[in-house]
């Protein structure tokens, strides 16, 4: 078969070709040449392809290590789609916060067969599993912590009405009553019973804090969707969540057990104990945390995160996706399960059990 | 009657040989894979080894709840997610009687699923 292109190859060179142009284009350079281009692991909902640049002339003149973020072929529902991301991503980098610099986003299927965009690489590692365990990190977390805090007061400084996140829907859409909604309607399709889920829900509608002001939510702000470069922050990241919401759903979600990997123990994404978080956070915000609040949306973090692991599994179990870390997340469910139950009901282990 | 060795001791024997034999032959980049594939393995081994012991022991609690009502675990188990959903058991003498199935149904589930996890939430 030597000398015969594989369709993978044509593929790979329709595409580096068509993203080329696109950049050179978009960046008003003479010439591009694509150096390297290569899926990048992780990113269970979207795809991440490294993509190495030559740049001659125009805004990026050199050599550019980029990312470019496409979607997955299947997905969870609940994403924004790439040129939203991209906006949300532009939106937040000019409120200062630290983000991979947004650059070009490009919707012609013809380039890489699907919408896409493209932001600069960030050095540094988001694995949790090493960030929660690596001794030599350890004595840094806190501070690491208190810096998550600002940077997410910074997220919840955009506020609505925006025209450029205009296709964000209203919060009367997307709060609390419409995400229990949303959690039973998926239930209601799941083809196994989900007792537990069913009871802490109905805590939740029961529980329901009055409406708050809205801000940008990230939705996914959590440990495993930052860079950290030895102790520093490089970047956040995965914004195809976010959303107009209650500030204090962030803060439950980084700090809901599902989302502390290897330390338990460290309530704060598993990298501290909350205090230098929240005081990060109130530091930038110039406005306290309330406890209850952090409380009701930890309860509906462990709910959400247990409907997205089951969602993950659908894409193998429906989808045909055939991707073992998506099929055993289903699995993981449970674990929410388990925290639901300590929240609600602490001390109600029968002896027996 | 089925041969031996059980199908529950092969996987457990299978699973032994891919950690210490084929992991550290394996680059670094497939690893994690293959420690998927192992913690797939060990799930199938446990569920074999458990069988259907988990459904036979909720069913009958579920049964005393429902005051013996002869359905199915499946039907049983969507009677009681239906119920919890609209709070039928709150402030009822079942509230207990609920609350310990959804207890033991969760520690039974990770028993199969993720026993570390229940040892790291202080469960033995």
């Amino acid at each position: 078969m030597a000398g015969t292109a594989s369709p993978q190859s044509d593929l790979q060179r329709e595409r580096r070709a068509g993203l080329a142009r696109f950049l050179a284009v978009a960046s008003q350079a003479s010439a591009v040449e694509i150096t390297g281009l290569a899926p990048l692991k992780g990113g269970a909902i979207q795809e991440n392809w490294a993509t190495d640049a030559h740049f001659t002339g125009g805004a990026l003149d050199g050599d550019q290590r980029l990312v470019l973020r496409t979607a997955a072929p299947t997905g969870v529902p609940a994403s924004l789609d790439r040129l939203q991301e991209f906006a949300v991503l532009k939106a937040a980098c000019a409120a200062g916060v630290t983000v991979p610099e947004p650059l070009f986003a490009g919707d012609d299927p013809a380039i890489f067969g699907k919408p896409f965009f493209i932001m600069r690489c960030v050095d540094g590692i988001a694995a949790a599993h090493r960030i929660t365990r690596d001794p030599a990190l350890e004595s840094a977390l806190p501070a690491i912590a208190e810096r998550l805090g600002r940077e997410l007061a910074r997220i919840h400084t955009i506020r609505p009405p925006r025209a450029d996140l205009a296709f964000l829907p209203a919060y009367e859409k997307v709060g609390p009553a419409q995400q229990i909604a949303g959690f039973r309607a998926y239930l209601d399709r799941h083809p196994v019973p989900r007792p537990v889920l069913e009871w802490g829900i109905r805590w939740l509608e029961t529980h329901i804090p009055p409406p708050a002001e809205p801000v940008l939510c990230h939705h996914d702000f959590r440990t495993g969707n930052y860079t950290l470069d030895g102790v520093n922050l490089t970047g956040i990241l995965d914004w195809e969540f976010a959303g107009w919401g209650d500030p204090h759903e962030d803060i439950g979600w980084f700090c809901c057990k599902g989302w502390r990997f290897a330390r338990l123990d460290q309530e704060a994404g598993g990298i501290s104990g909350r205090a230098p978080f929240y005081r990060g956070y109130e530091s930038e915000a110039g406005r306290p945390i309330d406890p209850q609040r952090v409380f009701f949306w930890e309860v509906l973090a462990s709910a959400r995160w247990a409907i997205i692991a089951l969602q993950q599994s659908d894409r193998y179990m429906i989808g045909g996706e055939r991707n073992l870390d998506l099929a055993l997340t289903g699995r993981r469910a449970t674990e929410c399960e388990l925290e639901i139950l300590m929240l609600l009901d602490p001390g109600g282990v029968p002896s027996d059990a | 009657m089925r041969d031996l060795p059980t199908g529950s001791s092969l996987l457990a024997l299978a699973r032994d040989l891919l950690l210490r034999d084929l992991l550290p032959l394996l680059p670094e980049e497939a690893r994690l894979d293959a420690r998927l594939v192992a913690n797939s393995m060990a799930i199938a081994e446990r569920e074999s080894i458990a069988g259907g012991k988990l459904v036979d022991d909720i069913l009958r609690e579920l049964q005393v709840l429902y005051d013996k009502d002869p359905g199915s675990e499946a039907q049983l188990l969507r009677r009681f997610a239906r119920d919890l959903r609209v709070g039928a058991f709150e402030g009822s003498s079942r509230d207990r009687g609920a609350h310990t199935i959804l207890w033991r149904l969760t520690i039974a589930k990770l028993r199969l699923a993720n026993p570390r996890f229940l040892t790291a939430n202080g469960f033995s």
